[in-house]
């Protein structure tokens, strides 16, 4: 995590902030600065785009995604993954809309039933990868059909219409913004801010990265590694609970059955792009969000500047496609030093 | 194996008593045993430790010596005996109780997280916590005494143990067998992986903590760095402990001679080879940082050995020949004409063959059959336009070996996982001889072999060799080397040194490998 | 279908199991005899419901003829996974359904638009789709990038070419809408009479594929060459062994299937269209389901063809019976369900399996 910023050489009595490494890593900083130099390049080409007419959109999107990504950063740092999320945020949208739509909850009851549903949904995903001995990415292949299957049945007929305004607190209109910051990407925001300040101060965060990095030595140490990988898969499941309600008061009055399709290879592009190592042992949910941010802002950058809005995608395989090999180049220089 | 009953009957306490302390002893382990089915691996093991001393244990591969550091680590838990730590007797069942009980091992392969930083991996499973969290200030200051103590800098405690040397890395295990407090400290071969340079730093390590009253229980096979570092050694040999002497008291001749049993006489069949240039020949080979200078001479139905102790470089040079690794330095010669291997693809063009030592990762494809496996290393040759798998080929061949190497299966379509470990390397052996290599390379020939099979692994091998064939045996167990080889050339400090023909005894080869100096010549290049 | 399986490896024991622990432990090792059951199973339960007018059309040799065009795609792209996934060091291809939606539309500008003949844009498809695989097979093999994440970013950057190539407008010239006669059901000239219509593209496409991978992994020294570097890629480098090659050249056969699947999918829909395969939840992962429930390893050097054609096999057929039972949009939906339990479960019994016998085969 270190290699990036050499210690200083200076000696003297430890301060609280050599304790540790540091807090953030080169690729994040390189994110902030791609950003930073995107969002001014397009600021120039398209004035419209700094207007918050254009950031808050961009915000709004960017926070399912982020917010999912938090709980998949964790998920792959301990060498898992989870590609049913876009089925689980499937479930939980519906839940809540049906549920909205017959007996008109109030905010907090149907913000819990979200949350419930994904970590329900998360738990059997836990539990089947812990106990079952069988690789996640087979697991959740098999319980995305699952969920999807749920989904479906509750739907009912292909939408869900006539859903009442309860979320709009998260949507991108007057109500989901408090001094012109949209309420999902702020909480999304503190939700990431919490789970870094775990995962970088708590025994239990450090134990995820410990899973990761070496499963065999980790319970040899006396680490919980079937709770820590339980706990990773309902941690994204609650989180893609949280995120359906974000996607929920994005849309209109009504709910297609495709929603949250595609999600999952979205959420993972996030924290690849961010700086987590997809073999496990080493991730932050920083780099998450920037990467989540960075690819919101290439999307919204090709529609502002007049481009096929699907080139979009290829600048993210490009972008996955060079972070992979910044940090394969990486690992390398370190090993041959 | 001879017995010597002399050093049978000393009790291992008579040592001891020379400087009696008033104090008990930091470690005192009587009458182990410990048996893992037919295995007795421990059969009687014996060891006092007096505090802030140095206590060295030696003894030959299968001796008994992981056992017992198993036990006292709580991986194993004997079958009788007692273990008593500062005069209580204690009872280890498991690792927690271990280090509860301040007996810390640090073990030749480091446990630890390459992408967390040296203080967390120092307090993975036990962090130091303050309100919920982890005290990191907590941590890093007690890292930081421990890695003063260990000589290394402060700025460590925040690196990421990945970007440490192996060397750096085996500190870290030991400062993390420290951080609990550590009465006892098991190094399990520590001096193996290291440079000379990184050896002096370990001693200075040790040496430390032997001040501060850390009593250290030091496995090592060089046995010329017991007078530097160790005040006493302790002498395994077939799961017994045969004897604890202050370390001044012997020599490393003597030692070599107490762990195999005395003067044994090896018995070997007569071999003549006809003189003949070299088939196989490595003038000043060397891979940067690995070895260097290795000369060695093969000719057509030669049985050469190099024999050295793990860490010699010894593995190396084998893998270097098949060209696995590619030589920074000197060359390979095949039948007089230099060549240059760069892949085991290119080896085998040259006539080269290898027997890998690690049957499980290097050798086996483990869920496929016979057949499968010993075709695998010829399929062009067993096909027709280097396209179709030419299966009556494969089939007739695999037979064929089954029958000459007396595989014992029901069928050549036998997956090699239900094979034991004998015949699963005849199997590996195999796949080398379907093509008649001029030069064969057997790395570890019978490591993990039941007797039988070892028997009959030699006989193949002297067969080959009467048939032509140069072989050159790459190995760490040395009565194997000795009886097959027609020569044994020893590989010590990454070059080959001495040199010995028939008649050598293995007190002779083991004391040039472990560096006793007479009959080694210090070759530095 | 299935080559040469290696008995199980009882030859060591001295107790002769009896016949219920033989069957369960055959049940649970052999994948090809669990699929066999599972098809029998699916086969007897839905045509006894048929004989009992539970469903809502019968099920019989004609409608599950007819539902095999289904299988021409998914049994194709399971081979294409088969291959990568077998080649080991955790091989997976999540970019085929874009190969197919990004060869499709090469394969409708050159026959659709600039008038090639069908066997030069057939070559061509087959081509373009082995660059596809190219690119994830030089990431992966010689650059050590890991598969999963190369083949979404190849899957984000196809799908995107697809799209923008056209402007997002399929291409449904006159030639491309002749072509879907190839996906019409044909009676076959030399069987008689009864024999029920099967789609021609079973016979063009599906076979042909089919019994090629099988060749090539059966019988060439390519398809050892691969099960050696997927079983142990270090001791297949030791036995002198290209595994970077190997690996290599089974991304790019997947990617040569991918295309090849291109032409079926412009075929079945008369026309070129940019998301063909990219749509809903994409060709891949129903692909990769497929090639698992079939038995094929996720760490590597195990799988046959038999077991991802049974495996194809047993989901169209099960899913064409569901669809009589469950009418209406039920029926897609328990679709799901079907494939989601089986995999699941088919991946427990493995997990079972390797704990209780020590492997699978």
């Amino acid at each position: 995590m270190t290699a990036t910023a050499p210690p200083a050489p200076a000696h003297g009595a430890p301060s609280r902030g050599r304790v540790l490494p540091p807090p953030v890593t080169g690729q994040e900083v390189v994110l902030v600065a791609l950003i930073a130099v995107l969002w001014l390049v397009l600021g120039l080409a398209t004035p419209a785009f700094l207007s918050a007419g254009s950031i808050v959109p961009l915000l709004v999107a960017t926070a399912p995604v982020a917010l999912i990504g938090i709980g998949m950063t964790v998920v792959i740092v301990t060498g898992g993954i989870d590609v049913s999320v876009g089925s689980t945020v499937m479930v939980s949208a519906v839940v809540v809309a049906t549920t909205m739509v017959a007996t008109g909850v109030p905010l907090p009851a149907a913000v819990a039933l979200s949350v419930a549903v994904g970590g329900l949904l998360g738990l059997v995903n836990g539990v089947l990868i812990a106990y079952g001995r069988v690789h996640a990415i087979i697991i959740t292949f098999g319980t995305l059909n699952l969920f999807r299957f749920i989904g479906l049945r509750v739907f009912d007929s292909s939408t869900v219409e006539g859903i009442p305004a309860t979320l709009a607190v998260f949507g991108r209109g007057e109500a989901g913004r408090t001094l012109g910051v949209p309420h999902s990407f702020a909480i999304t925001l503190v939700l990431a801010a919490a789970a870094w300040w775990y995962l970088r101060h708590t025994a239990g965060g450090r134990h995820f990265y410990a899973v990761g990095g070496d499963a065999h030595a980790a319970r040899l140490a006396g680490v919980a590694v079937r709770r820590r990988v339980l706990s990773a898969y309902v941690l994204t499941g609650v989180l893609a609970g949280l995120a359906a309600c974000f996607v929920l008061a994005q849309g209109t009055s009504s709910l297609a059955a495709n929603v949250g399709s595609g999600t999952e290879l979205a959420v993972i592009a996030a924290v690849v792009i961010g700086g987590t190592s997809i073999t496990g042992g080493r991730g932050s949910v920083l780099g998450t969000v920037l990467g989540a941010l960075l690819v919101q802002t290439v999307a919204t950058g090709v529609t502002q500047l007049g481009w096929p809005s699907q080139l979009s995608a290829l600048f993210v395989g490009v972008s996955i496609v060079v972070a992979v090999g910044t940090d394969l180049i990486r690992q390398r220089t370190r090993r041959s030093s | 194996m001879g017995t010597d009953p002399a050093h049978e009957a000393r009790d291992p306490r008579d040592a001891h008593r020379a400087h009696a302390p008033a104090r008990p002893p930091r470690l005192a382990v009587r009458g182990v045993t410990k048996r893992f089915g037919a295995v007795r691996a421990v059969r009687g093991a014996d060891l006092v430790v007096a505090p802030g001393t140095v206590h060295a244990v030696v003894g030959e591969n299968g001796a008994g010596k992981s056992t017992l550091i198993k036990i006292l680590s709580g991986a194993e838990r004997a079958d009788t005996g007692t273990v008593a730590v500062d005069g209580e007797e204690v009872t280890i069942s498991s690792t927690a109780d271990a280090m509860a009980l301040g007996i810390a091992t640090v073990y030749q392969e480091p446990q630890l997280f390459a992408e967390l930083t040296v203080a967390e991996n120092v307090f993975t499973g036990r962090e130091l916590r303050r309100r919920g969290r982890v005290d990191w200030a907590a941590q890093h200051a007690r890292v930081v005494e421990l890695l003063t103590l260990l000589g290394l800098p402060e700025r460590y405690a925040t690196a990421a143990v990945g970007s440490l040397s192996i060397a750096e890395q085996q500190q870290v295990s030991i400062a993390k067998a420290l951080a609990g407090d550590a009465r006892v400290l098991i190094l399990d071969e520590p001096s193996a992986i290291l440079t000379d340079a990184e050896v002096e730093v370990l001693f200075g390590v040790v040496r430390r903590l032997t001040a501060r009253g850390v009593s250290i229980v030091y496995i090592s096979h060089r046995l010329d760095e017991l007078p530097l570092i160790a005040d006493e050694v302790t002498v395994m040999r077939d799961g017994r402990t045969t004897g604890t002497h202050p370390i001044g008291e012997v020599s490393v001749r003597r030692l070599v001679e107490l762990m195999v049993g005395g003067l044994v006489e090896t018995e070997r069949a007569e071999r003549t080879v006809a003189d003949a240039p070299p088939r196989l020949e490595l003038r000043g080979l060397g891979v940067e940082g690995r070895f260097s200078g290795v000369d060695v001479r093969v000719r057509p139905g030669e049985i050469v050995a190099l024999y050295g102790l793990v860490g010699s470089g010894v593995a190396e040079i084998g893998a270097t020949v098949y060209g696995i690794a590619a030589a920074t330095a000197g060359e390979v010669v095949v039948d007089g004409r230099a060549v240059r291997p760069r892949s085991p693809a290119h080896a085998k063009a040259l006539g080269i063959a290898m027997l890998p030592a690690d049957r499980k990762q290097q050798g086996l494809f483990t869920f496929q059959p016979i057949s499968f496996n010993i075709s695998a290393g010829h399929l062009g040759l067993l096909s027709r336009a280097r396209v179709w798998v030419d299966r009556a080929r494969e089939r007739e061949v695999a037979r064929d070996m089954v029958r000459r190497l007396s595989v014992k299966t029901p069928s050549e379509r036998q997956v090699v996982s239900a094979l034991s470990g004998g015949n699963a390397q005849k199997v590996v052996l195999a796949r080398q001889l379907v093509d008649r290599p001029g030069v064969l390379v057997l790395a570890e020939p019978t490591q993990g072999v039941d007797v039988g099979a070892k028997e009959e692994i030699h006989r193949i091998v002297t067969g080959l060799a009467d048939e032509g064939t140069a072989v050159l045996i790459v190995t760490s167990d040395l009565p194997e080397a000795l009886r097959l080889a027609d020569r044994v050339q020893v590989v010590r400090a990454g070059t080959t040194t001495a040199e010995f023909g028939r008649g050598a005894t293995q007190v002779d080869v083991l004391a040039a490998a472990a560096g006793a100096g007479d009959g080694a010549g210090q070759v530095a290049p | 279908m299935t080559a040469t399986a290696a008995r199980p490896a009882d030859a060591g024991t001295d107790r002769p199991e009896s016949l219920p622990a033989k069957a369960l432990r055959v049940l649970l090792t052999q994948r090809t005899a669990l699929l066999v059951v599972l098809l029998v199973a699916v086969l007897v339960t839905m045509t006894t419901l048929s004989r009992r007018n539970y469903l809502t059309a019968p099920y019989d040799t004609g409608y599950l003829a007819a539902t095999l065009i289904n299988a021409v795609p998914l049994v194709m792209l399971g081979l294409a996974e088969l291959l990568v996934i077998t080649s080991g060091r955790g091989g997976i291809d999540l970019s085929v359904g874009s190969i197919v939606s990004l060869t499709g539309m090469v394969f409708g500008f050159a026959y659709g638009l600039w008038g090639w003949p069908l066997p030069a844009a057939l070559l061509l498809a087959v081509v373009f789709g082995g660059l596809c695989g190219a690119v994830n097979g030089a990431l992966v093999a010689y650059l050590g990038f890991p598969a999963l994440i190369t083949t979404l970013a190849t899957y984000y950057a196809f799908s995107s070419l697809a799209l923008v190539v056209n402007r997002q407008q399929p291409i449904n010239s006159e030639p491309v809408q002749q072509l879907y006669s190839a996906a019409a059901a044909v009676d076959l000239p030399l069987l008689p009479e009864a024999f029920p219509r099967v789609p021609l593209g079973v016979f063009t496409f599906l076979l042909p594929t089919a019994l090629l991978v099988w060749v090539v992994l059966a019988r060439t020294t390519w398809g050892r060459r691969l099960y050696a570097v997927g079983t142990n890629d270090v001791a297949a480098r030791w036995a002198g062994i290209d595994v970077r090659r190997t690996r290599f050249s089974a991304y790019v056969a997947a990617g040569a299937i991918s295309g090849l699947v291109a032409v079926v999918t412009v075929a079945q829909f008369a026309s070129a269209r940019p998301d063909a395969g990219t749509t809903g939840n994409g060709m891949a992962l129903p692909a990769i389901t497929i090639a698992v429930l079939g038995g094929v390893a996720i760490t590597g050097g195990i799988g046959r063809v038999g077991g991802v054609v049974l495996a194809a096999l047993l989901v169209v057929w099960l899913n064409a019976g569901i669809l009589l039972a469950v009418p209406g949009n039920a029926g897609a939906q328990f679709q799901l369900l079907s494939l989601g339990v089986v995999l699941v479960v088919a991946a427990l019994l493995n997990g079972v399996a390797t704990r209780r016998y020590g492997g699978t085969s």
